[in-house]
C-alpha cells in the first residue's frame, strides 16, 4: 500500500467583511491506496473545506497558506502539487474526476435536473476513458449494474428527478466511479439517507472500494458510520485535526478530550436511562478562535496558564496514534 | 387515578388518504395516496411516544392529523380534558379545534425540497395551534421568522391566543419560559440570524412551550443537529417535562435518539403500524422483522458490535400502490405464501405489546444489553 495523497500543514483563510478568518490551520494527513481516512466533526469544524481545498473548488476569497503542501501521487506514479493549478487547465480537468472523485451529500444537487442519468455519466465516461458514444452508454449501464440499481437499460434513459433518494446516492457513486478515479472524496454522501439505505449505501461503498482499491477520504459527523466504514480517522475541531489515529483504536480509546465527548454525546441503546452528555458550551464562531487549545473553553481537563496560552503540537502518546493536547504534552515531558 | 384519567391522546383507527391525480392522455385519474392507514394508540399524561419509520412511511402525516394541521380522512382523536370533559379533535368545529389547539404544540422538519417552512405558516396556522397543543420542527434555520427578535417569536402564540392582553403580563411569562429554556435573557431583543443551531432549537422548544401546552408534537427536532448539541436539546426536553408534566409525540428517524427519550415507541411502515410497545420491549425484544432490521442498520460506534444483522432489499414501496396482504412482505427476508395474501392482525401478544406479524410469536430477535 503506498501513499497516495499527503497534505501537509493545510491552512484555508477567508478574507471577509470582518477580517481575516482562518477555518482551517495547520492540517496534516495522509491516504494510502486501498485505505479509507474519515474525518469527522460538528459543522463549522472544516472537514468539507479541506477537501474542497485538494479539489481547488474553494471561492476566490480562500487564501491558502504559504507552507501548505498538498501533493498527489497520480495513477502513473507522477507526483503533483495539488492547489496550484491553472484554472481550466488540462492537469486540473485530468485530475477532478479522473484521478480524485467527489460524491456529495445532496444528490439532487449534484446532477443536473436536465439531462438524463445515462448522458452525464456518458460525459464523464467519454471524457476519462476516451470511449465512443454507444461504448460509454454500455459502460454506464454496467456501472449502473455494479452499484445495485435494478433496470439499469431503463434508469439509464431517466431523469434524477425520477429516482428515490436512495437510488440518486448510488447513481452518483456510479456516476464519480465511471471515470475511474484512484482517490474517492466522499463528502457526507449517507447523512440525508434512511438508516436503511444508508447501511446498503455503505455496504456497496466498502464492497466497491475493496474491489477497486481506491483510496478513500470520508467526511461525516457520525462516528457510528465511522466505526463502519474508515480504516483510519482524524477528529477535527474549529479547523484543526485534535487527534488521529487508526479508526477502531480512537473509538475505543479517545486520548483528546473533545473525542472523548463526542463518543460520550452518542446516544446508547445500552444506556436508556441514563442522562445524555453532551460536551459543555457551544463551538465558538471562526471569527473568534479561542488562542491556544482551540478547545480548552469546553475542556473540562483544561491547564489554566497553559491551554489557553499556547497551542499544543502534535504528539505521540501511543504507537500510530497523534493528539494535540497539553495533557499529553506534559506527561510525555515529565515521562522522558 | 383511574386508567381513563391517565391517557390524554387517544388516536383510533386514524386514517389520512390523499387524492393523487394523474393526467392520462383524455382524461384524469384520481387515486387516493393511503399516507396513513387506520393507525390506533394512546398517549398518557407526561408521557414520550415515539414514532420511527423510514423516510415516506408517514410519520409527520400522523404528528399533523393529530394536531389537526391536516384533516383526518377517517378515524378518532379523542383529547381528554379534566375540567372540560372529552373531545374528538376528528370531528371538532373549528370554534372548539382553536380553544384546544393552544394547547398542543410542534417543533420542523428540514424543508429542502419543498416542506413546510414554518415562517409561511406563521400566521394561520400557528394562530391555530395555540394553548393546548404545540409543534416543534427538524430546521432551527427555517422556522424561526428572520424579521421577528427572539422575544417576539416566543410571545407570538401567547399573543395570537388573544388571552394575554398586557404586554407585561406577556413579557414576563416569554422571560421565564426562555430561562427555563437556558436562554440568555439579554438575547431576547436579537435577531434568529445571530444565533446557532442548538440555540435556535431552544427558541423554538420555548415558543412551543410558552402557551403551557399539555401536547406537544416534536416532529424530527433534533435529526439536523449535531450529536453533542443533540444531546443538549435531549436532556432539555426531558426536564421540561418533568417539570410541567407536558406530553411529546417525538419523530425521528434515529431510533437510537427516540429510544432516549421515549416511554414507548411506535414503528411506521407504509402508512401502518407494525408494532408498539415500550421502549426496552421493542429494543431488546423486538417481535416484527423491519424493527429488527431498522436496529440493525444503526451504524454503532462499536467497532465490535455483535449481534446478526439483517440487511434490507430494496426501498420503501410506494404508498400509491402498497403491497397486498402485509406490506412489508416485499422485503421480509422471513415472507412466506400467507404474508402476500393475508393482512396480518394487530394484536396485542405480551402485556401493552402490540405487533402487525403473523408470525410475530416464532421470532426471537432478542438482543443482550452491553455495558
Amino acid at each position: 500500500m503506498s501513499k497516495m495523497l499527503s497534505v501537509e500543514n493545510l491552512s484555508i483563510s477567508f478574507r471577509t467583511d470582518e477580517g481575516v478568518i482562518t477555518p482551517v490551520q495547520g492540517v496534516t494527513f495522509s491516504v494510502e491506496s486501498g485505505r479509507t481516512l474519515g474525518l469527522v466533526g460538528e459543522s463549522g469544524s472544516g472537514k468539507s473545506i479541506s477537501t474542497k481545498a485538494l479539489m481547488q473548488l474553494l471561492p476566490g476569497s480562500a487564501v491558502l497558506g504559504a507552507d501548505s503542501r498538498m501533493t498527489y501521487t497520480d495513477k502513473s506514479g507522477k507526483e503533483i502539487a495539488l492547489g496550484h493549478m491553472k484554472h481550466g487547465s488540462k492537469e486540473l480537468r485530468r485530475i477532478r474526476g479522473g484521478e480524485i472523485g467527489m460524491i456529495f451529500q445532496e444528490p439532487m444537487a449534484s446532477f443536473s435536473p436536465v439531462y438524463t442519468i445515462g448522458n452525464q455519466m456518458m460525459e464523464a465516461i467519454m471524457l476519462h476513458r476516451g470511449l465512443k458514444k454507444r461504448e460509454a452508454r454500455e459502460y454506464a449501464i454496467e456501472m449502473l449494474n455494479k452499484v445495485g440499481i435494478s433496470n439499469a437499460a431503463a434508469r439509464v434513459d431517466q431523469y434524477p428527478h425520477e429516482l428515490s433518494g436512495g437510488m440518486r446516492q448510488r447513481a452518483m457513486i456510479a456516476l464519480t466511479l465511471s471515470a475511474g478515479p484512484a482517490l474517492l472524496i466522499a463528502d457526507e454522501p449517507t447523512t440525508a439517507l434512511d438508516v436503511t439505505i444508508q447501511a446498503q449505501v455503505l455496504d456497496l461503498m466498502r464492497d466497491l472500494q475493496r474491489e477497486l482499491g481506491m483510496g478513500m477520504i470520508f467526511i461525516t459527523h457520525d462516528l457510528g458510520v465511522i466505526a463502519q466504514i474508515a480504516d483510519d480517522v482524524a477528529v477535527m475541531y474549529l479547523g484543526t485535526i485534535v487527534e488521529r489515529g487508526p479508526a477502531k483504536e480512537v473509538i475505543r480509546n479517545p486520548q483528546h478530550p473533545y473525542t472523548q465527548g463526542l463518543l460520550d454525546a452518542i446516544p446508547s441503546l445500552d444506556h436508556l436511562h441514563d442522562r445524555l452528555k453532551p460536551v459543555p458550551g457551544d463551538i465558538p464562531s471562526p471569527t473568534a478562535r479561542p488562542k491556544g487549545c482551540p478547545f480548552h473553553t469546553r475542556c473540562a481537563q483544561a491547564i489554566s496558564g497553559t491551554c489557553d496560552v499556547q497551542e499544543p503540537q502534535e504528539t505521540s502518546p501511543l504507537p500510530g496514534r497523534a493528539v494535540r493536547c497539553w495533557l499529553h504534552e506534559t506527561k510525555s515531558r515529565s515521562a522522558a | 387515578m383511574s386508567k381513563q384519567n391517565d391517557t390524554l391522546i387517544e388516536v383510533r383507527d386514524l386514517a389520512v388518504h390523499f387524492p393523487v391525480k394523474t393526467r392520462k392522455l383524455f382524461k384524469t385519474e384520481v387515486q387516493m395516496l393511503r399516507a396513513v392507514d387506520g393507525v390506533s394508540f394512546d398517549i398518557k399524561r407526561g408521557e414520550t411516544v415515539g414514532l420511527v419509520g423510514e423516510s415516506g412511511s408517514g410519520k409527520t402525516t400522523v404528528g399533523r392529523a393529530i394536531l389537526r394541521a391536516i384533516d383526518p380522512t377517517d378515524g378518532e382523536v379523542i383529547f381528554h380534558r379534566k375540567k372540560k370533559g372529552d373531545i374528538d379533535l376528528a370531528h371538532a368545529s373549528e370554534a372548539e379545534l382553536r380553544k384546544v389547539r393552544s394547547k398542543m404544540n410542534m417543533a420542523f422538519p428540514e424543508s429542502g425540497s419543498g416542506g413546510i417552512k414554518v415562517h409561511n405558516l406563521a400566521g394561520d396556522l400557528l394562530r391555530a395551534f395555540r394553548p393546548e397543543m404545540s409543534l416543534v420542527f427538524q430546521d432551527p434555520y427555517s422556522s424561526l421568522n428572520p424579521r421577528m427578535t427572539v422575544r417576539d417569536i416566543i410571545a407570538e402564540p401567547l399573543v395570537a391566543s388573544g388571552k394575554y392582553k398586557d404586554r407585561e403580563k406577556i413579557d414576563a411569562r416569554v422571560r421565564e419560559i426562555a430561562a427555563r429554556c437556558k436562554l440568555n435573557l439579554e438575547h431576547l431583543r436579537r435577531f434568529p440570524h445571530a444565533f446557532s443551531g442548538g440555540q435556535r432549537q431552544r427558541i423554538c422548544i420555548a415558543r412551543a412551550l410558552v402557551s403551557k401546552p399539555k401536547f406537544v408534537v416534536c416532529d424530527e427536532s433534533v435529526s439536523a443537529l449535531d450529536v453533542s448539541i443533540q444531546a443538549e436539546i435531549v436532556n432539555l426536553l426531558k426536564d421540561l417535562q418533568e417539570e410541567m408534566g407536558v406530553s411529546f409525540l417525538f419523530i425521528a428517524h434515529d431510533l437510537s435518539v427516540v429510544a432516549q427519550m421515549s416511554h414507548r415507541v411506535a414503528v411506521l411502515y407504509v402508512g401502518k403500524f407494525v408494532e408498539y410497545a415500550p421502549t426496552e420491549k421493542l429494543f431488546f425484544q423486538p417481535k416484527h422483522p423491519y424493527t429488527h432490521a431498522l436496529l440493525s442498520a444503526i451504524p454503532t460506534a462499536d467497532p465490535d458490535a455483535g449481534f446478526e444483522p439483517i440487511r434490507l432489499q430494496g426501498e420503501i414501496p410506494n404508498p400509491l400502490a402498497a403491497p397486498s396482504g402485509c406490506r412489508f412482505h416485499t422485503r421480509c427476508p422471513f415472507a412466506k405464501e400467507r404474508c402476500s395474501a393475508e393482512v396480518p392482525e394487530w394484536r396485542e401478544i405480551a402485556p401493552e405489546h402490540f405487533v402487525a406479524c403473523h408470525y410475530a410469536e416464532e421470532f426471537d430477535f432478542s438482543r443482550g444489553k452491553r455495558s
